[in-house]
């Protein structure tokens, strides 16, 4: 293989961990305390990402101003939906919330796909597609800036588990529920909240993705897909795993990509497989978050 | 209250309950009727092509959906792969008669058996892991393997897929396939009402309720497992292979697409898992709904939102199907749908 | 208490029931359909009862829905024209009286099952005279074997794989060029602006279609003495190409061309920019030619060429009920408000296919319909149709629309035809 197209391929990779690592943090969550697979996450990526679509195209709006606005109003979405569908039926067997949200997933994709069409669509700011060359490796500013925001978003979620009230609560909930009930949680609305909390990092970073590719009402499945073998990879609970994670599965897909370019997923999600059953736990399993 | 209840009968579905006393007759009665009915449909004067297109791929999917239950109703692995299965028997199929120029029943021998063989290779690790890590792993495994036929042109064809002859004669095609997707349906009833009289049903049931226990009561519980899958990929090849020489072409798209695995899901799902019936009452009921949907009501593009929704309401109202309330278990009530979220929620 | 259960399977009987009377009811000769299409086409093929009542019905499973919800209603757009047009006129001919033209559209949810299911539905339960075709060549491949089976001619005109056409089936025909085909217009304008042009990479969508498309191109590149530096596929409905891209940057070629449709091609373009992909040359075999590329890829869109099956601005001249491609394009727009896609062109022309086969015919007899069908050599003002042994349409040409840099498309090849220059070569991204 050429040097320019490996150097360029463990740039790309570094770049698009970012992203991933955002798509996948917001998944881990709701996983790890509600004990959800939440097949509806790239769903709600869609929405994040047309919501940014929207905001540029009628609005002007530059595509990363819009990421508090589609952050903020998927997270009312996601309090919603949790507090008054999921919680109904969420200590239901496994089957239950797996068709659950893959139907969630469905309307969602659905709706999107009447009211806007299944047309590929683009953001397109005056900026995009412009980069700088580092040798001969070329680096465009978007996916530079949406990996720079993504380790942020990243930090102040840290930031926010470990150093708020409310952080710890969900923390605490995560870890024993009745322990927290005990110490007065409202577990209903910690629940609610946890879900927001994911479904708003799912539309950030939905944001980030509609300025470097296009976007399509069906696209969020891919990205579900990839969030559970990140978090398989780097191990249920913890943040730093999941940037481990992110970081192993864009090399593996970078990488297979340019070796075996027909197979989309097929490498990434052996390699899943495999990880499952030689080490059921995940890389760096933990149970909860810090 | 319902909580007790769960824990005093943690076998709801004991199998063979009362099957042939009293008014479980009639159902069976009934059943036999509207079988009868099915293997006589063709005769009918109104069984136009398009009657039977419908009614075979109903019948499929009751198979499919009725191997599925082996192993998600039944031992209560949540397998959301088995599409796997239905390409590999439909490649299987496909390829023995074209590249081996073998006939159309031998070859479907050989994608069964290779659908059941990848069973168990795959079984034996993956069956180790449990809940969502199992389901996730079918699901990979599944797409994975749609990748791989996809792009390896040399063996499988790859994207342009591999075409297979015509049943000749060809006026007689609609028929042939329509009695070769009942045959498979109903031998998928008593392969489950054979294996629910055996050992192994037992080990299934026990499975699912506790693993731990069951192992130490001496089940062998791996093997009882990889039975399962292996089942229900035989259930999922046979289907494929007749859908291969049906459609006369294998195309990796169409035959390793997750809606399959969804569709024999939810089918088992709205009639009841666990139950020996439910996957194929849940068939009819699942497609005649999307038929009504698609071809009589001015739903148009949402139809696919109002079947998320049915979805939505049976996970949040009725989860385990319709057959405790068909077969009398429960009483249909407000409070009857209203247990579940009582006994759910936070 | 299990009554319920007796309830259910009652309703299920009634229910099976009751839908197959619906859909035998209207037809008590329903038994027929098993029997040889002999003793069909007597009852349908009836214009000659008195001077009344004739109606041609043509049916088609379309993608309403789906993936290919976009290109379906082009497909739509062009059945619908073409009948309002005939029935302004009074329909079609046959023998010496008018005959109304009718159309039967079901959504096949861009999925190749449902649109085997609802062809078998038209056929058997609504009893169309004759099929048109879905969009794609995968649907297409589905049907085409359902229209043989009951022996019922379809023309198609969104289908362009030659796997449809090497089954050896008697009644199914494709008035648009095939997949092999598409990219050899770019191929030859691209030497006849520069003929020192040396190397070509090709990058392929892994589909039947596109598959054909590289195939063919790649053939005729090296043909024309043009090295293929490079030839690889990307998954079907991938999100990411930059390995890809990376790698033809790497050969430094000439020409880009890519065999894919219009998602794609969206794709390939936008990480070419990112990542700096700057050959002379840009080529597609579907997208380019689209409103919709435009509007993803706004500026960016400029000087890339895409085949075209037919265009606005070629220069055909035809007795037809639309004349010219630029009449067509007048009463497109009235009617839709666009400029129309190629894709409502060549499905207009599918019925003009059948309507010439009709008049030739003198009969709405299925058989004959096909034989006349088979034999015909019209100039349409969708170009030439006319059908070879295994019923593709080889005989016209494809055209070449370049996006100008004035926001406009315009028709640069084949030469008679053009209305602008080719713009060459592609501008670099860093010098923009």
């Amino acid at each position: 293989m050429e040097s320019l197209q490996f150097t360029q391929g463990i740039v790309n990779a570094i770049l698009l961990s970012g992203t991933l690592t955002l798509v996948a943090i917001g998944f881990s969550i709701v996983w790890g305390i509600l004990n959800i697979i939440n097949l509806a996450h790239g769903a709600f990526l869609m929405v994040g990402a047309y919501i940014t679509y929207w905001l540029f195209t009628l609005y002007g709006v530059d595509p990363f101003l819009s990421l508090p606005i589609s952050m903020a109003i998927m997270f009312l979405v996601g309090y919603a939906v949790q507090r008054y569908l999921i919680n109904l039926v969420i200590r239901a067997p496994l089957l239950v919330t797996f068709l659950l949200t893959f139907a969630m997933e469905i309307v969602i994709i659905n709706l999107a796909t009447f009211f806007w069409k299944g047309d590929l669509r683009s953001v397109t700011p005056d900026y995009a597609g412009l980069g700088f060359t580092l040798g001969n490796v070329q680096i465009p500013y978007v996916r530079l800036a949406a990996f720079i925001i993504s380790l942020i978003l990243t930090g102040l979620l840290h930031v926010f588990m470990t150093y708020t009230k409310t952080g710890n609560a969900i923390r605490a909930t995560g870890m024993d529920i009745d322990a927290a009930r005990l110490q007065g949680v409202r577990i209903p609305q910690t629940y609610a909240l946890t879900y927001a909390l994911g479904t708003a990092l799912a539309a950030g970073a939905g944001t980030l993705i509609s300025i470097s590719f296009p976007i399509d009402p069906t696209m969020g499945g891919a990205y579900t897909l990839r969030a559970f073998v990140i978090c398989v990879l780097g191990g249920l609970g913890s943040i730093p795993g999941v940037m481990l994670g992110a970081l192993l599965f864009s090399f593996i897909e970078v990488f297979s990509g340019i070796w075996f370019p027909s197979l989309k997923d097929a490498i990434a999600l052996l390699v899943l497989v495999l990880v499952l059953i030689v080490r059921p736990s995940g890389i760096a399993g933990k149970a909860f978050y810090h | 209250m319902s909580d007790k209840e769960k824990k005093k009968a943690p076998i709801r579905y004991s199998p063979l309950d009362g099957l042939f006393k009293g008014r479980q007759g009639v159902l069976l009665g009934l059943f036999a009727l509207f079988a009868l009915f099915l293997a006589i449909f063709p005769l009918l004067p109104f069984a136009s092509g398009f009657w039977l297109n419908t009614l075979t791929l109903i019948l499929l999917l009751a198979a499919m959906a009725i191997g599925w239950n082996f192993i998600g109703g039944y031992t209560g692995y949540a397998a959301f792969g088995n599409v796997a299965f239905f390409g590999i028997g439909a490649y299987g199929t496909g390829l023995s008669m074209i590249r081996l120029g073998l006939g159309f029943f031998p070859s479907l021998m050989i994608g069964a058996v290779a659908a059941m063989v990848f069973a168990i290779l795959i079984g034996l690790p993956i069956l180790r892991l449990k809940g969502h890590y199992f389901a996730i792993a079918t699901v990979a495994i599944a797409t994975a393997m749609g990748e791989i036929a996809d792009s390896w042109t040399s063996f499988t064809g790859g994207a342009a897929g591999i075409t297979l002859p015509f049943f000749s004669p060809i006026e007689w095609s609609g028929q042939f396939f329509y009695y070769m997707a009942f045959l498979l349906a109903m031998g998928g009833l008593l392969l489950t009402w054979f294996i629910l009289n055996r050992k192994m049903g037992y080990s299934w049931v026990a499975i699912r309720e506790d693993e731990d226990a069951a192992n130490m009561m001496g089940i062998n519980t791996t093997w009882a497992k990889v039975m399962a899958f292996a089942l229900s990929a035989l259930m999922a090849g046979l289907a494929g292979g007749i859908y291969a020489y049906w459609k006369t072409f294998v195309l990796a798209e169409e035959v390793f697409k997750i809606e399959y695995t969804l569709q024999m899901i939810l089918a088992a799902v709205l009639g009841g898992t666990g139950t020996i019936f439910g996957p194929f009452i849940g068939a009819f009921i699942y497609y005649i709904l999307i038929t009504l949907l698609v071809f009589f009501l001015p739903v148009g593009q949402l139809h696919a939102t109002i079947l998320g929704v049915i979805i939505i309401l049976v996970m949040v109202f009725t989860p385990k199907g319709l057959m405790d309330f068909l077969s009398g278990k429960k009483k249909l009530s407000v409070n009857a749908l209203l247990e579940n979220i009582r006994t759910y929620r936070v | 208490m299990s009554k319920r259960l007796l309830i259910l399977l009652a309703l299920l009987l009634i229910a099976a029931m009751a839908l197959a009377a619906c859909g035998g009811g209207k037809a008590t000769q329903a038994p027929a359909q098993e029997k040889p299409a002999a003793e069909q086409k007597t009852e349908q093929a009836a214009p000659s009862g008195g001077g009344e009542e004739c109606k041609v019905v043509f049916g088609a499973a379309v993608s309403l829905t789906g993936k290919y919800a976009k290109e379906g209603e082009y497909v739509k757009n062009g059945y619908e024209l073409y009948v309002e047009e005939i029935n302004k006129a009074g329909g079609i001919p046959v023998g010496d009286k008018k005959c109304k033209v009718e159309l039967k559209i079901y959504d096949d949810e861009s999925n190749a099952d449902r649109s085997a299911q609802l062809v078998e539905k038209l056929i058997t339960e609504d009893k169309v005279t004759f099929l048109l075709g879905p969009y794609g060549s995968g649907n297409t491949f589905a049907t085409t074997a359902i229209a043989e089976k009951y022996k019922v001619p379809m023309v198609e005109a969104n289908g362009a794989a030659t796997k449809i056409f090497n089954r050896g089936f008697k009644y199914s025909f494709a008035v648009l060029s095939p997949a092999p085909n598409y990219l050899r217009g770019i191929i030859d304008m691209a030497l006849d602006k520069d003929p020192n042009l040396k190397t070509v990479a090709i990058v392929i969508e892994n589909g039947a279609f596109a598959l054909e498309v590289a195939q063919g191109a790649k053939d005729y590149a090296e043909e024309k003495g043009l090295e293929v530096v490079y030839f690889d596929k990307y998954a079907k409905a991938a999100k990411d190409v930059s390995s890809l891209i990376t790698a033809m940057k790497s050969k430094n070629p000439d020409i880009v061309l890519g065999a894919g449709h219009l998602q794609d091609t969206i794709l390939v373009m936008k990480q070419s920019k990112d990542l700096g992909l700057s050959p002379k040359v840009f080529g597609f075999s579907v997208g380019p030619t689209s409103p919709e590329f435009r509007k993803a890829l706004g500026k960016d869109a400029d000087y890339v060429v895409g085949a075209a099956q037919w265009t606005p601005e070629l220069k055909y001249q035809s007795d037809d009920i639309f004349g010219t491609p630029q009449h067509f394009t007048e009463l497109y727009k009235a009617k839709y408000g666009e400029i129309p896609p190629y894709q409502a062109a060549e499905s207009a022309a599918a019925l003009i296919a059948y309507q010439k086969a009709i008049e030739a015919a003198g009969s709405l007899d299925k058989d004959k319909v096909r034989d006349a069908l088979a034999a015909l050599d019209y100039d349409s003002f969708y170009g030439k149709l006319k059908f070879n042994e295994q019923g593709m349409n080889v005989y016209k040409p494809m055209a070449v629309m370049q996006n100008y840099t004035d926001g406009n498309l315009y028709t640069v090849w084949p030469k008679e035809a053009a209305v602008k220059e080719f713009l060459y070569p592609f501008v670099p991204w860093d010098q923009r």
